[in-house]
């Protein structure tokens, strides 16, 4: 039934809305086809960015694709909790580090999911950040992969998705845009530093090849 | 004139105009794929995916065209979408411009809406009046005023290139003198672009061949004085021979076929101007080979106005 719905809002909908009307390119997002489980980076700039990826998942497991969010934007209201569980398959977790046993420790959750089979979205920068502009990313995508290193991390590079819908404003207008899928990528040491260096220079290899 | 088949429910002449462009289509492409085998160049590879992206819209624009009216301004609704799409995706417009940019979206159903019922009046001063009164206030209303006038200028007059001039090819079809005794709107609609079209390949071809004196050397490098003279008079001889699709004397025909190529030439190099302010050589890369909706339709949306006028006073005045 999520899936039904899930396919129904993202493949079926979303899709053909942000190829006819948005404007959005997919690129090479049939490869993610073969894969079984993922975790997906990319750079976020808009509330659209979500909407755009998801609509490019197949719709075969987009039941097991998690966009993961901060609870203390998303998860305000019973509605919000509600909406974001069903209608965006979110997982919504607190962006602060654990202090004492009873917080949520946001790693933990994540990693329990992956354990699960399921897939993730991350967007390591933390937050929407300047428009048009890439900030550091953040460490804990380092912890991550480093608890996790046999699960395929894929690159996700959003080109101009921002502009369709910036921080701060309510209209979705159109403009031409791209998402690009990169190739899996080859972490050779699992430092966390090294590690989030090279998720960075992933992505920032896609921008270059555009 | 005799219809080729019989069976299909078409006037003679648009069954010979679908003939003429596939023979030419098929000629094309034998020749490109022959002077490949003979000479393989880079040129020729470029010529190959510009005749193959001629392919898919010669197919896209006569489906759309003579299936069913609806179709028709449907398809040309999108088609001035996709074009204010690609000049406010490389326009660096203000966050505060935003509200008013949809209010241009929405503008395009309402044109072609008017189009379609053929209000004849409605329709003339819908963009050119209604809207270069309101967008500026609706700017105002945003209550950014930095920078305000370049919004004033720039969100009107890309309506004017991307909707208003392409909108006259729905009126051409709605309006109901166009389509009363022997003018048929639809023949009419096929002659205005064949003609800007052919202007446009013809223009390209002498240029290619014949080109030495760069006509707007700080604009686009690529016109040259022998180009635009061979487009005129080639786009004259090839009106003269597709005249069976106008009601028209050879005289007018001829003067309009020649207008149409000028007026062509004016658009392919406005949309060049605005292309080297971009910075970019395409409006984007939609059409293999071509570049982007505007790359192609540029001198279309300076001629289809200026043609419905003329044929108007020819004709019906």
């Amino acid at each position: 039934m999520k899936k039904l719905i899930l396919t129904l809002i993202y493949t079926v909908f979303w899709r053909s809305f942000n190829k006819i009307i948005i404007g959005l390119k997919y690129h090479n997002h049939k490869s993610l086809r073969k894969k079984k489980q993922f975790i997906l980076i990319a750079n976020h700039n808009s509330h659209m960015d979500t909407m755009a990826i998801m609509s490019a998942m197949p719709s075969k497991y987009i039941h097991r694709v998690h966009p993961i969010a901060a609870s203390d934007f998303f998860g305000g209201t019973k509605l919000n909790k509600f909406l974001m569980k069903y209608l965006v398959n979110a997982i919504l977790i607190p962006r602060k580090k654990a202090n004492s046993d009873k917080d949520i420790d946001p790693i933990e959750v994540i990693s329990k999911l992956l354990n699960k089979g399921r897939s993730v979205i991350l967007y390591p920068e933390g937050s929407r950040g300047t428009p048009g502009v890439m900030s550091n990313f953040k460490k804990g995508i380092g912890y991550l992969i480093q608890k996790h290193p046999e699960i395929d991390v894929i690159p996700v590079y959003l080109d101009g998705i921002y502009k369709t819908l910036p921080k701060g404003t309510s209209i979705i207008l159109p403009y031409n845009c791209n998402i690009i899928f990169g190739k899996k990528i080859d972490f050779h040491s699992l430092e966390i530093d090294d590690i989030v260096l090279k998720s960075e220079e992933s992505i920032q290899k896609l921008i270059k090849r555009e | 004139m005799k219809k080729i088949f019989d069976f299909i429910d078409l006037n003679a002449e648009i069954q010979w105009v679908i003939v003429i462009i596939l023979i030419i289509l098929i000629t094309a492409t034998l020749t490109f794929q022959i002077w490949k085998k003979v000479k393989p160049s880079n040129l020729v590879d470029e010529m190959m995916l510009r005749t193959k992206s001629w392919w898919g819209m010669c197919f896209i624009f006569l489906f759309a065209s003579l299936v069913h009216p609806i179709v028709t301004y449907l398809g040309l609704a999108f088609l001035s979408f996709f074009t204010l799409r690609e000049i406010y995706t490389l326009l660096k417009l203000r966050d505060s411009d935003r509200t008013v940019l949809l209010a241009c979206y929405l503008s395009i159903p309402f044109q072609y809406y008017f189009a379609f019922q053929g209000w004849y009046t409605m329709f003339l001063i819908f963009i050119p009046v209604f809207l270069f009164i309101i967008i500026p206030f609706l700017l105002v209303l945003s209550g950014d005023t930095t920078d305000i006038i370049s919004s004033m200028c720039i969100l009107p007059t890309s309506l004017m290139l991307g909707v208003f001039g392409i909108s006259h090819l729905g009126l051409l079809i709605s309006f109901p003198e166009m389509n009363t005794g022997n003018i048929s709107g639809k023949a009419l609609l096929l002659f205005l672009i064949f003609i800007t079209e052919a202007n446009d390949i013809m223009q390209f071809i002498c240029g290619k061949i014949f080109g030495k004196h760069k006509i707007l050397p700080n604009v686009s490098p690529n016109k040259t004085w022998e180009g635009f003279i061979g487009g005129v008079i080639c786009s004259m001889i090839i009106g003269y021979f597709m005249g069976f699709l106008t009601p028209l004397e050879t005289l007018p025909l001829i003067l309009i076929s020649a207008c149409i190529a000028i007026l062509g030439f004016m658009g392919d190099a406005i949309i060049s101007a605005v292309k080297r302010d971009f910075g970019v050589k395409d409006m984007s890369d939609v059409i293999p080979g071509h570049g982007g909706y505007l790359d192609r339709i540029d001198s279309l949306s300076t001629t289809s106005s200026p043609f419905f006028h003329l044929i108007y006073f020819l004709l019906l005045a």
